[in-house]
């Protein structure tokens, strides 16, 4: 499989704090990584650095083989709405929109008809366990409910790689199962690499592979066999 | 025990970092501008009133055992109205007290002045102004308490008892002479009867501080819910560690009440700090004694308490649906829904109040009662009508700024409402204004001067005589008899003469002058006498209108400035992480802006046309006709606010940069 994202010697400094101290990663198609480790050992620096959100001190991230973290700000920010899709812990989802209109958001941001949009994004309702629930809002939605919707919006404009920051925690165990279950497939049955931090183990399982980050330092990287 | 509540929240604000000072100061600086706001208005208001008073003594109130004669008269210089009070001694009477401002009751031959006519005295030839007065070779003073301003021009002169000044054909037996000339045999000056220029200044102010008392709520409305983010925070933390929500509530009041009354009471120094400025504003009859602004302890501390208990209000109102349904407010989970009957009570009061000023004929009391009513109504009809704009735009909606606009508006129709209505509100009150400029029409007697006489034969004698007169004064004019049933003339029906002159506002004044001792009773008059009862009605309105309009602007533009950064704050992690997502920062500001500007087209343009509306009432219940060059001005004033709003919502387009660069957004 070929690689899709990749960081080279990647370095990044918060005053006197290393939060990344010479990474290398790389991710291929349909591949999971799991990036584990704990409080401040730099897993969401990572991460962060990995979308183009956070800039490395050094080091580069190269796309499909070619260099981002030079870009522009406006780039970058156009490549994380088209070639990337984000899941968070909560609060992604705009409390006011209803669900299917929270999913068609980034197709209408990329100038796509609004019809069309949502006709796109219901698509995504039956296949994450959705079906019914596209006119409610956020607020009227479980947890897990949510998190499924915020899966369908990352998923929705078919992206390169899905950023997780820890998607499942604040759901309960069972939940926290089904939707990482859910990510990891649909994610791949859509062709798209997922990079997820996380600090349970058990989500980490569903996971290719696991990254263990600690005081900005790979310390140890395993493959697993989804379960 | 002691309540923990005061010092843990003491200890809380101090600790709360920059951004909670930050909020916490334009929370105190709204409050000062509130207070201050109302504090103006109010004084100007109830000085009014008080300076109003103090012209009552001119008008003569009849005594059963007169001692003097009092006869006030009128006269105009530089179209600007000068008071004369005429006063003789009765012989064989007892002693008259003296008039409010003079030492002593004048005697014959001597005229007292106001310090302003004194020094117009001094600046205008003789022949323009002195010449109407006994030649004196001093003049005594009138004191500020016989005076409503400083700039008022007031002549007190005295005269023997036959003199005509103080005939009974000195009275107001003219058309043009209700209250401008009056004549009666007193025993004091304990009259009631408020000048012309003084009656309408009271309750036209205390019009503006109605149409204002909505702006400044809905500023101190906003400056409670500054922070409202920080506070939830705070609660579920203080929650967790086991505080009980009364104690939440207690260190929230503490807190939004300590602001409050430090803000209120910074726009209340701020108003007594500018009292004497505040009293070089003219209004009316000019400038205040600066005494005149002072509305008094009771009201000082009523208006500080009244800004700090609406912040106070607004912030508890707030946190309570946080302390009473946490998880609700968090995620909203049911839209903010208002229901029809909002439609019904407006659409009732609205009927309510059209059929009350159908017939006019209302006191201004009422006519300021029927207003708050109104504004009451929309205050509960604003949000109806946002929820309901929001669904349609909602529906039609194709670009995402639009559709995140709508839903927010459906969404939390309150809060969209909270952030318009003051420029909505003060749409309103330029709609009133803007067209209350009542239509006088007094063009027809330009460059006239006319002189009433008791009878035809006195005019003819007196139309010779002018001519002479003017003639030696170097002023060039017609001069024509006026016979007693022309009522369209200046003379309006009495019998007199009318000179038409040549040469603009100084020839005007020297023919007044000239033809002052033709030795009638009454003075020579000119348009400016006139027109001035319906004048001095339209320029209240009109400085009013200007006062309230730069006032309601302003608190609206203070508001809405406040509310917005307000939601920045509130949103500021759903921003953070749209914005980490890749979604266009200029797309979340603009949603920020279409969801102000959509209500704003659509109701500060309904208001603005209910504000023309009512004007239109208010001006039949006057009985006068609309001046549609006020549409100019409402257009200006519109523009202008709806401008300046834009501008405020602008100033926090980097608060949202700020907090949406933020990659890893927290709670506060």
């Amino acid at each position: 499989m070929n690689t899709v994202l990749a960081g080279r010697g990647l370095t990044k400094k918060y005053g006197s704090t290393t939060a990344l101290d010479g990474v290398d990663v790389e991710v291929r198609e349909r591949d999971s990584l799991a990036v584990m480790g704990p409080s401040g050992s730099g897993k969401s620096t990572l991460l962060h650095t990995l979308a183009g959100i956070i800039r490395p001190d050094g080091g580069t991230v190269l796309l499909r083989g070619q260099a981002i973290d030079g870009l522009s700000e406006n780039r970058l920010s156009t490549l994380r709405r088209k070639r990337f899709g984000f899941v968070f812990q909560f609060g992604q989802l705009l409390p006011e929109l209803p669900a299917e209109e929270n999913v068609a958001l980034p197709l209408m941001l990329e100038g796509m008809p609004r019809r069309q949009a949502v006709r796109q994004a219901r698509r995504w309702f039956a296949p994450l366990g959705l079906d019914g629930l596209e006119h409610r809002r956020p607020g009227q939605l479980s947890g897990g409910q949510a998190q499924r919707v915020a899966i369908a919006r990352a998923l929705v404009v078919e992206p390169d790689v899905v950023f997780a920051d820890e998607p499942t925690g604040a759901l309960d165990q069972a939940t926290s199962t089904e939707v990482v279950r859910l990510l990891t497939s649909v994610a791949r049955e859509q062709g798209a690499a997922l990079v997820m931090v996380t600090h349970d183990a058990d989500v980490a399982a569903h996971c290719d592979r696991i990254l263990q980050v600690r005081d900005g330092r790979i310390s140890h990287h395993s493959q697993y066999t989804v379960a | 025990m002691r309540s923990p509540v005061l010092s843990l929240t003491w200890h809380l604000a101090r600790s709360s970092g920059r951004r909670g000072l930050q909020s916490q100061l334009l929370a105190a600086g709204a409050a000062a501008a509130g207070a201050f706001v109302l504090l103006v208005m109010l004084a100007a208001g109830l000085g009014s009133g008080a300076r109003a008073d103090r012209t009552a003594w001119r008008t003569p109130e009849p005594a059963r055992h007169a001692t003097a004669v009092q006869a006030l008269a009128t006269t105009y210089v530089r179209h600007e109205p000068v008071t004369v009070v005429n006063l003789a001694r009765l012989p064989d009477r007892r002693a008259t007290p003296p008039p409010p401002g003079l030492s002593a009751f004048p005697k014959q031959g001597e005229v007292y002045v106001s310090p302003a006519l004194a020094e117009l005295l001094h600046k205008l030839p003789a022949g323009q102004l002195a010449d109407r007065f006994p030649k004196v070779t001093t003049y005594g003073t009138i004191g500020a308490a016989g005076l409503a301003s400083p700039d008022e021009l007031v002549a007190v002169v005295g005269r023997s008892p036959g003199d005509p000044a103080v005939s009974r054909a000195a009275g107001d037996s003219g058309m043009y002479d209700m209250y401008q000339a009056a004549r009666a045999e007193v025993s004091g000056f304990q009259g009631s009867k408020q000048s012309l220029f003084t009656y309408t200044d009271q309750s036209t102010a205390l019009l503006g501080v109605a149409l204002l008392v909505m702006p400044v709520a809905v500023l101190a409305a906003a400056a409670g819910r500054l922070g409202a983010a920080r506070r939830e925070a705070r609660l579920a933390a203080l929650r967790l560690a086991g505080a009980t929500p009364r104690q939440i509530i207690g260190m929230t009041a503490a807190e939004a009440a300590a602001v409050g009354a430090a803000g209120a009471l910074a726009g209340a120094a701020l108003y007594a700090a500018l009292l004497p400025a505040l009293a070089e504003i003219p209004y009316g009859v000019g400038s205040w004694y600066t005494g005149q602004l002072w509305v008094g302890l009771p009201w000082f501390a009523a208006v500080v308490l009244a800004v700090t208990a609406l912040i106070t209000v607004s912030a508890v109102s707030m946190l309570r649906q946080v302390a009473t349904s946490p998880l609700g407010v968090a995620q909203q989970a049911d839209p903010r829904r208002t229901r029809v009957i909002r439609l019904v009570v407006f659409v009732a009061v609205a009927l309510y109040v059209f059929s009350q000023s159908q017939g006019g004929g209302l006191s201004t009391r009422q006519v300021v009662g029927l207003l708050l009513l109104f504004y009451g109504a929309f205050w509960l009809f604003g949000p109806w009508v946002v929820d309901r704009l929001g669904r349609i735009a909602g529906r039609f909606a194709r670009r995402p700024a639009t559709l995140l606009a709508a839903r927010r508006l459906s969404d939390d129709p309150r809060g969209a409402w909270r952030t318009v209505s003051g420029l909505v509100l003060a749409g309103f009150a330029a709609g009133f204004f803007a067209v209350s400029m009542v239509g006088t029409d007094g063009s027809h007697f330009r460059d006239q001067v006319a002189v009433v006489t008791s009878n035809a034969a006195e005019a003819r004698h007196a139309t010779a005589e002018a001519r002479t007169l003017l003639r030696e004064a170097g002023v060039t004019a017609t001069v024509t008899t006026m016979k007693e049933d022309d009522y369209d003339s200046l003379t309006g029906g009495s019998p007199g003469l009318v000179a038409r002159v040549l040469g603009g506002s100084e020839r005007i004044d020297a023919a007044v002058t000239a033809l002052a001792p033709l030795g009638t009773s009454r003075m020579p008059y000119t348009q400016d006498y006139a027109t001035a009862g319906d004048r001095s009605a339209v320029d209240r309105f009109a400085e009013v209108s200007t006062a309230t309009l730069a006032l309601s602007f302003l608190v609206a533009t203070a508001s809405a400035g406040l509310t917005a950064a307000a939601g920045v704050l509130d949103r500021r992690r759903v921003y953070g992480l749209l914005r980490l997502a890749g979604t266009p920062l200029k797309v979340l500001d603009r949603a920020r802006v279409r969801e102000t500007v959509l209500p704003l087209v659509v109701l500060a343009g309904g208001t603005t046309a209910i504000g023309v509306c009512a004007s239109y009432r208010l001006n039949k219940v006057f009985g006068a006709s609309l001046d549609l060059t006020g549409a100019l001005q409402l257009a200006a004033c519109t523009a202008l606010g709806a401008l300046a709003m834009f501008a405020a919502i602008g100033c926090s387009r980097p608060l949202l940069r700020r907090v949406t660069a933020d990659p890893a957004p927290t709670a506060d």
